[in-house]
């Protein structure tokens, strides 16, 4: 099975029919994946600005995760299961457009980002919990972190004006 | 009135901004881009007020960088947001949906900027009223938001 045929079957599921030709189906969707980016991203930033060292330099930036990650990780959740089913309306449409593809592979960037940060530059959280300066590798990470979601968020809103 | 709007929509901005389609949807982007740091900043001091987020913190620690978290969302947002109401200022203003877009946006940054910096600082500020800033104030931009989707989905 292919991607596109995969998405063919995906458009062809009650819910998929069901988006695609809701008359509030859609827009109600549409409602909480914007407001979703508040709880998940808005929230995530906060984070980002501290590692880079620019906001709420004050805090630990352990302590600062650990009181976010509800709220973000709740948000991504919302994120995803609305983004799944937006998708699944109108996912063949979908795949030929240019920034549905520009948007998925900001979404692995962000997941690899996240996922060197875990791995290697949280290992030495010790050294610099408490840093108003962390390090460079701490920095980068904040600062690609807001790059790339800032290009999720326009690749998704340019998906609306290209794709209907 | 109208006849700024005429005026506004005539400009050489506006007719740029009206013959582009990418323009629009570039300036709608970054538009969106603000409002997730604009309303993020206010998500966090709101919940940090009703006492659910950072309650370790001093609520005042909170209120400064999601200020200026604020303030930058809103530069961004307001500015984006002019350059895509001018070439069409005159359906607009006198668009419902709108004009509530345009109160709760006023009422939220306003009810921001004064109750909700005075209560934050407020050492003798009663846990209900904490609450109830926080919970008008969520209101306010969620409000907000959802008339920012309803214009943009019913237009």
């Amino acid at each position: 099975m292919t991607l596109h045929s995969a998405f063919e079957w995906l458009e062809a599921t009650p819910v998929g029919i069901m988006v695609r030709e809701s008359l509030w189906g859609f827009p109600i969707l549409v409602a909480i994946h914007i407001m979703g980016l508040t709880l998940s991203v808005g929230t995530l930033v906060w984070f980002d600005l501290r590692l880079l060292g620019v906001s709420m330099v004050r805090s630990r930036a352990s302590q600062l995760y650990r009181r976010i990650m509800p709220w973000m990780f709740t948000g991504f959740a919302m994120m995803f299961i609305t983004g799944g089913l937006l998708l699944a309306g109108f996912a063949t449409t979908a795949y030929d457009n240019v920034y549905f593809r520009l948007k998925m592979l900001a979404l692995v960037l962000a997941a690899v980002n996240a996922f060197f940060y875990h791995r290697f530059t949280e290992r030495r959280l010790a050294e610099w919990d408490d840093a108003a300066a962390p390090p460079m590798g701490a920095r980068l990470a904040g600062l690609i972190s807001i790059c790339v979601w800032a290009c999720v968020i326009m690749a998704g809103r340019m998906m609306s004006y290209t794709m209907f | 009135m109208a006849p700024v709007l005429a005026w506004l929509e005539g400009t050489s901005v506006a007719l740029a901004v009206r013959d582009s389609l990418t323009l629009n949807a570039v300036l709608s982007a970054v538009h969106l881009v603000g409002f997730t740091l604009t309303t993020g900043g206010a998500l966090v001091a709101n919940l940090n007020l009703l006492g659910v987020l950072f309650r370790e913190r001093a609520a005042i620690e909170v209120t400064r960088p999601t200020s200026r978290g604020i303030a930058v969302g809103l530069s961004i947002s307001v500015l984006t947001g002019a350059l895509l109401f001018a070439p069409r200022a005159s359906a607009a203003a006198a668009n419902g949906t709108f004009q509530l877009k345009m109160l709760l946006l006023a009422s939220a940054v306003i009810f921001h900027a004064s109750v909700h910096q005075r209560v934050a600082r407020d050492d003798v500020a009663t846990p209900f009223m904490r609450r109830a800033t926080a919970g008008v104030g969520l209101l306010l931009w969620t409000g907000l938001a959802l008339a920012g989707c309803a214009f943009i989905l019913l237009e």
